[in-house]
């Protein structure tokens, strides 16, 4: 067999695979639409606002609804200790004022 | 087979068996390379799955949340405050709540507590759906509805009475009437559901105030404009609206938080080490093999298309293995690699499942910032050392 048929076959593999994972996550993702609903009917019911990633610190747990001085205000001059604070970007609507006119 | 197609299949099969010859170094740069795109796929498949969840749940958010604001803090807003509301037309309903985060110190965990007249909200009905066994009633008895998370938690076995310390430590009873259905993991993991008596009664807080009003307005379009009305009517408030709610996770989880520089700048750095090796020139052997191609008749061409084919199979093979890895990542792992950042120093792990999310455009990015620098670091030393002459590459 040439080198390129060889080639051909590993490539032919991986898309395989890739189709099959694919494959996978269609599947999941028909079998979500159920749990969508419930999650959908718990907002809804409660008013929730935020999805449960973290919940080390408030302003993680619901950072939607958080106000802005939330990590730094154990004291003056503190700083965030809160790890995932470091990696999550802060939501622009907690830094910026609103056309609206609402007190951030 | 045509001439040019038969042409570029022989080179295909001398760069792949010149690219067999140096296998193991060349299998070292198809791992690193892999690892490199399997990190920035990760990354855009996780966050895109994260984000389209989150799209899909948080259509359901309250029109309007209003907070009291002070010195920069959250604090109670006053159950007066709703008084001044009630002659602002297109309000449907102002529902109030307390809710806040209670630390159990057995074992580290913080969870959502949240208060409120079920029979208030306009979508109350739609919560049965949701529970397994009751939801609680309006009255102050302790019936509360819990999380799965925080039913692990608690490990309270077969018993469904426990209780939680109020302020001055008094204890607070509490009846667990139903739980929270498992594939609601990710909106009620850590949630404690009850009535705002038992709310109020839990945190001590004085009968004239509240956390924060939910508010629901009669026509969708006019969110805005009613929002801006009670910013001006209760100028000591916070007024978050929908569709702001709703973009959060687009933003925290966007290519400029934290967790996308780390992915970014490691792929950047594993990235400019393997360009820099490639753009430094290439090896004597390698310089020599092109010296003697030439003495037997290749053009500088042919020695070009050679290099593209071989810089084409090794980044094409690293995009491949590195995005299928990244889906398998996401899709029977959760991302479990990054569950860590996701985390940080939670005590309650809910359970995600997260379902990739891959768009062209994506991949096209990924292979634009990855394949395509690294062809270009590839021929670019490849037709320097091509037109020497080739008496002098074998000397």
């Amino acid at each position: 067999m040439r080198p390129t048929g060889l080639l051909l076959i590993i490539v032919t593999l991986l898309l395989m695979a890739s189709g099959a994972a694919w494959g996978r996550a269609v599947q999941l993702r028909q079998e979500s639409m159920e749990s969508l609903g419930l999650n959908q009917a718990v907002t809804a019911g409660l008013g929730l606002t935020d999805l449960c990633i973290a919940t080390e610190a408030r302003y993680t747990r619901h950072p939607s609804i958080s106000d802005p001085m939330a990590p730094f205000m154990d004291h003056p001059f503190a700083i965030e200790h809160f790890p995932t604070g470091s990696f999550w970007a802060v939501p622009s609507h907690i830094i910026r004022v609103e056309k609206f006119g609402g007190k951030q | 087979m045509t001439p040019i197609l038969e042409r570029h299949l022989n080179l295909l099969d001398y760069a792949l068996t010149s690219l067999w010859r140096r296998r193991l170094k060349n299998a070292g740069i198809m791992m690193v390379f892999a690892a490199v795109i399997f990190l920035v796929a990760s990354f855009q498949m996780l966050t895109r799955g994260l984000i389209d969840v989150s799209e899909k749940i948080l259509t359901e958010v309250p029109d309007i949340v209003i907070q009291k604001m002070s010195a920069g803090r959250q604090e109670a807003i006053p159950l007066d405050y709703r008084e001044r509301l009630d002659d602002i037309f297109g309000i449907l309903k102002v529902v109030p709540r307390i809710w806040g985060y209670y630390f159990d110190e057995t074992n580290g965990a913080n969870y959502t507590v949240m208060a409120l007249e079920l029979d208030a909200m306009p979508a109350s009905s739609q919560l049965g759906r949701a529970v397994i066994g009751e939801v609680p009633s309006n009255n102050l008895n302790g019936g509360i509805v819990l999380g799965q998370t925080v039913l692990g938690n608690l490990h309270l076995g077969g018993r469904r009475t426990f209780s939680l310390f109020r302020p001055d430590l008094s204890l607070k009873p509490l009846r667990v009437v139903g739980e929270f259905n498992p594939a609601t993991e990710i909106m009620t993991a850590d949630l404690i559901l009850m009535s705002l008596a038992d709310g109020r009664d839990l945190f001590d807080m004085p009968p004239e105030v509240v956390t924060d009003y939910c508010i629901y307005v009669a026509n969708p379009a006019e969110v805005g404009t009613i929002a801006r009305k009670i910013a001006a009517r209760l100028p000591d408030t916070r007024v978050l609206t929908k569709p702001q709610i709703q973009k959060t996770y687009q933003v925290i989880f966007g290519w400029r938080s934290g967790f996308a520089s780390i992915c970014l700048l490691t792929a950047l750095v594993a990235f400019a080490i393997l360009a820099w090796d490639k753009a430094s020139g290439l090896s004597p052997e390698e310089k020599r093999e092109i010296g003697i191609l030439k003495v037997i008749g290749w053009q500088t061409s042919d020695i070009l298309a050679l290099r593209f084919w071989e810089s084409l199979v090794v980044s094409g093979l690293a995009f491949l293995v590195g995005c299928l890895g990244a889906y398998g990542h996401v899709l029977f792992f959760s991302g479990s690699l990054f569950r860590p950042i996701l985390l940080g120093w939670s005590v309650i792990h809910p359970s995600l499942t997260i379902i990739p999310v891959i768009g062209g455009d994506d991949l096209l990015l990924i292979f634009t910032f990855t394949v395509v620098p690294y062809m270009a670091a590839t021929v670019i030393p490849a037709w320097r050392s091509s037109i020497v002459p080739p008496e002098a590459a074998i000397k």
